[in-house]
């Protein structure tokens, strides 16, 4: 019966209050208590469990409670998968509008302009159906005059779209720039940021993602997928008061949404579930990771489904590879790995020193125009190198691919003769098409890298999956197609001699692009698992998974010797978000007493368990600022009753006093369950039920290793700290992290909190 | 109000779209394509860039170069078909145009809406408001004060007016938008004025 009043006590709390602390009970930047939220649904599980055997309805709600888990993963899986088909789908046509349009079809890209055209030229995929702007403005498809309105047309469009995304983002939704991805990391780490997972911030960050990418910026839709996944994931929870009214539960949905975003991105289901693992999640029980994997594989059944690309995959760079890898190659691979890991670092280095500068500066003042400025100068730049003017997608596509007979792009040019019969392809020498192309490829490397080191960062919606996995994969191919010639220059040298025997194809430059992309995404994330597991799904070949490993071992090791962190982490640095990285050690010999608040000399709010009155709480409530006071015996004996929370006890103040008559600002309140025997005066206020009873607590004496694992594993809000067992102070999360970024030599007054 | 008749213009303009894309039917949903080098290179063996391209509607299991090739260029290859055929490649590729259809005029309208929402809000609204002060200056005030202290109970208190129930609603909506600019104010401030966000 107690836990029944218990429970019915703390929904009323939360429907009453929801207008200032929303459904949950927290404030906008406070961090959550794991435990107690955890402890809160257990106890209304129980309570389900103990009315089900009353009534059939009252089955049926627990068996709904039971699967409602399950039920909001579902939804999430749809949605998500559906808002991914959209995003798809309105991004490459929207890129093409860029070029030109099909004014039988508008809604039609130029690859599905001319689906059912059999004159498709070569070069350029162009058709009589689909129509250059040049052909419209001049009526001419090549020329001096063409290139100029071409050149104008690609700058007006890219230009429109990026401010649109910019002033879309500013008026409505502040929340929707950026990757998210850090973000997303210190929320799922038990942080509340209000709206930042809301109805607003997901409409805008679908549609400025679609305009932004059609802006040909140099960034991706990969980790805004996974921010509207878990936009997705928080609203539907909403729909099952399990999840949406307990923090901790909904973070458990949010993981699974997260998995559905990477697994839409990236057409790699599995891969989504250990990128939710090993990168974004905190909390991640062997429940989650069942329902992300269903998640993950609801969400890619309905992006495939739909069918955005028409390649039967949910991601335009899929490739399907089949030829064996030689073991030489292993050395490129690591010394592609290598290399990885330094443009990564060089990459997140420069980023964050320019993300510095843009905070501190007048730049930051400006974001609408330095969005326009960023776009112009990479629409100008972009254009006449067609290796940048195509849409990155595409060119990681070229990239990947091995050249046949259906490649007619410069970079396969080499001199073939078809007139062997059993093998259509084989080793060849370059042509000249080959050579022109890596120079322009080794152009596009440098203009992408320094563009996206602006790029990633500015206010509009934006990830750098795309960007590095390119970035990598144009080493890739060059390092690749400098072996191939080596192998075909050298076929007698021992090295090759084994196993490319005469005119075979051994080595493929679209594998090393594949095993580039990946170092340069493990340097700058420092993915592994998830890394290579995305990569293999996005081939299809089991047989490259030791190319790959090997890769994004040789650049995290690399990466981790440079610079420290991921790009994701140095982010959350830099904001200043309260994160307890569970990656990090803490190696330093303080003590709690050392951390707590108050310092020695000051005195520590706390109430006393039978002697303070209404007035006395509320003055105390009004003088300081805490989330909670702990309770104890007395002012003289400050022994340890329990703990009590801010917003708890204001609630039963406001109750007590418009319902229970007698009780007057003279009442004494009460935590204990003896009613001392008082006749003069008001009726006293018992508030034992409010009382957390166990709060977790430390002696002054504990290494702050230990404190700090507790509040990693743990999920801890606060600490108490006694000697003696008598209470001597209070850590709380803040207090944690502020003390760390002091003794890492961190300026500890950025961190973000309330 | 104002919101409701300006999706009802969007739909007047989009209408037209619509039609014109009932009427259009040239596309199909499935093709194969197949690509083969030149049939120099089987005839008498020189090298040529040249390549052919076909593509057929055809379906997922007679995609290959016997079924989409050789009907067409059957006399030029005689003979020759086994030779020339290993060296083609077919794909078979699917799509569902309506959902394309669909989808991109969905995206536009959203976008569309979107930003004549947000010239609304910045160039029509100051307008409204400067003038609507003007007139119901005590009113407003009210109205702003009652918001800025989040009474949860504020619209549920009886009203003295007579058509209480609309003007309720109406009330509730105003809330409810000057709720969520308040929210987006402060994100602003968060994000481009204070940078202690995303950055």
């Amino acid at each position: 019966m107690d836990d029944h009043n218990e429970f019915q006590m703390t929904t009323s709390n939360s429907t009453e209050f929801t207008e200032t602390v929303g459904f949950s009970g927290y404030s906008d930047f406070h961090t959550i208590d794991w435990q107690k939220d955890l402890a809160r649904d257990r106890m209304r599980h129980r309570y389900i469990i103990k009315r089900r055997q009353n009534s059939l309805w009252e089955l049926i709600k627990g068996a709904h409670d039971a699967l409602s888990g399950w039920l909001c993963v579902l939804l999430v899986g749809l949605v998500t998968g559906c808002v991914a088909g959209v995003i798809d789908i309105g991004a490459s046509w929207m890129t093409d509008l860029k070029h030109g349009i099909c004014p039988q079809a508008f809604w039609l890209n130029r690859e599905q302009c001319c689906w059912s055209s059999n004159e498709t030229t070569f070069d350029a995929g162009n058709c009589s159906q689909w129509v250059t702007w040049s052909e419209i403005i001049v009526s001419a498809k090549d020329g001096f005059g063409a290139y100029i309105v071409m050149y104008f047309f690609y700058i007006f469009w890219a230009l429109l779209f990026s401010s649109l995304a910019a002033l879309l983002v500013k008026n409505f939704a502040p929340y929707a720039c950026g990757s998210g991805i850090p973000e997303i990391k210190t929320i799922l780490s038990g942080f509340i940021i209000r709206g930042y997972l809301g109805k607003w911030t997901l409409i805008i960050k679908s549609v400025g993602i679609i305009l932004s990418v059609s802006a040909g910026l140099s960034l991706g839709k990969e980790g805004p997928m996974v921010h509207i996944a878990s936009c997705i994931g928080n609203i539907l929870s909403y729909l099952f008061p399990k999840y949406g009214r307990n923090e901790a539960k909904k973070r458990e949905i949010l993981s699974a949404a997260a998995a559905a975003g990477v697994s839409v991105a990236f057409g790699a289901p599995i891969g989504g579930v250990l990128f939710s693992l090993e990168e974004v999640s905190y909390y991640f029980p062997l429940k989650t990771l069942w329902r992300s994997f269903f998640c993950a594989l609801i969400a890619a059944f309905i992006l495939r489904s739909i069918n955005p690309f028409g390649n039967e995959h949910s991601v335009l760079f899929f490739v399907e590879y089949s030829k064996p890898w030689i073991f030489v190659e292993l050395l490129p691979f690591i010394f592609l790995g290598v290399m990885g890991g330094c443009i990564g670092t060089l990459f997140i280095k420069a980023n964050i020193y320019w993300c510095k500068f843009r905070k501190c500066s007048k730049l930051g003042q400006y974001p609408v125009a330095e969005v326009i400025i960023v776009t112009l100068i990479t629409a100008v730049i972009a254009f006449p190198n067609p290796y940048t003017r195509m849409n990155t997608s595409e060119l990681i596509y070229l990239l990947f691919s091995q050249c046949g007979i259906s490649s007619g792009d410069p970079i396969c040019d080499y001199k073939r003769n078809f007139t062997n019969v059993n093998q259509a392809i084989e080793i060849a020498a370059a042509g000249p098409g080959v050579y022109h192309a890596i120079w322009l490829l080794i152009l596009a490397m440098i203009v992408k890298l320094i563009m996206t080191i602006f790029t990633f960062g500015i206010k509009v919606p934006c990830g750098l999956f795309i960007p590095s996995l390119c970035l990598g994969a144009i080493m890739g191919r060059i390092v690749g197609i400098g072996m191939e010639q080596l192998a075909y220059n050298y076929s007698k040298n021992w090295i090759f001699s084994g196993e490319c025997t005469q005119g075979d194809d051994c080595i493929q430059p679209g594998l090393y692009a594949m095993v580039g992309a990946a170092a340069v995404l493990g340097g700058v994330t420092r993915m592994t698992v998830s890394l290579v597991v995305i990569m293999f799904e996005l081939t299809g070949g089991v047989r490259y998974i030791v190319p790959l490993m090997a890769a994004a071992m040789a650049s995290k090791w690399v990466g981790d010797a440079l610079g420290r962190q991921g790009i994701y982490d140095a982010h959350i640095a830099l904001n200043g978000y309260p994160f307890l990285d569970s990656k990090d050690e803490f190696q330093h010999t303080t003590l709690a007493g050392d951390v707590m608040q108050p310092k020695r000399n000051e005195g520590l709010a706390v109430i006393t368990q039978d002697s303070l009155t209404i007035d006395d709480i509320e003055v105390l409530l009004k003088e300081t600022e805490h989330n909670g006071y702990p309770v104890v015996v007395s002012r003289e004996n400050q022994y340890l009753v329990g703990f009590v929370l801010r917003k708890d006890l204001n609630l039963a103040l406001a109750n007590a006093k418009r319902n229970f008559d007698g009780i007057s600002g003279q009442s004494l309140v009460i935590f204990t369950n003896t009613s001392i025997v008082q006749n003069l005066g008001p009726a006293p206020l018992k508030l034992k039920k409010i009382l957390d009873l166990s709060p977790i607590t430390v002696t002054d004496q504990t290494p702050m290793e230990t404190v700090v694992d507790m509040f990693r594993k743990l999920g801890l809000r606060q600490i108490l700290v006694t000697h003696n067992g008598r209470l001597l102070g209070v850590i709380t999360k803040k207090d944690v992290l502020r003390h760390v970024k002091q003794m890492d030599n961190e300026d500890p007054s950025t961190i973000l909190f309330n | 109000m104002k919101r409701f008749l300006m999706i009802c213009c969007i739909i007047l303009i989009q209408i037209p779209y619509f039609i014109n894309a009932q009427s259009y039917n040239l596309y199909e949903d499935k093709r194969c394509k197949c690509i083969c080098p030149s049939i120099n290179a089987v005839l008498n063996n020189t090298d040529s860039t040249e390549r052919i391209l076909v593509i057929a509607n055809v379906g997922q299991a007679r995609c290959d170069c016997d079924s989409v090739i050789l009907p067409k260029y059957a006399d030029k290859i005689k003979g020759k078909e086994q030779e020339f055929c290993p060296r083609c490649e077919c794909k078979h590729e699917n799509r569902n145009t309506t959902v394309i259809k669909v989808v991109v005029i969905i995206v536009i309208w959203i976008i569309s809406l979107l930003s004549i929402y947000m010239l609304f809000l910045n160039l029509l609204e100051p307008l409204l408001n400067k003038r609507s002060k003007q007139n119901y200056q005590e009113h407003l005030d009210e109205d702003d004060a009652s918001s800025m202290h989040q009474d949860p109970n504020a619209h549920n208190l009886p009203m003295v007016n007579v058509n209480a129930s609309r003007s309720n609603v109406l009330n509730r909506v105003t809330n409810q938008q000057d709720k969520w600019k308040r929210q987006v104010q402060e994100q602003r401030q968060r994000i481009y004025d204070r940078h202690s966000m995303l950055n």
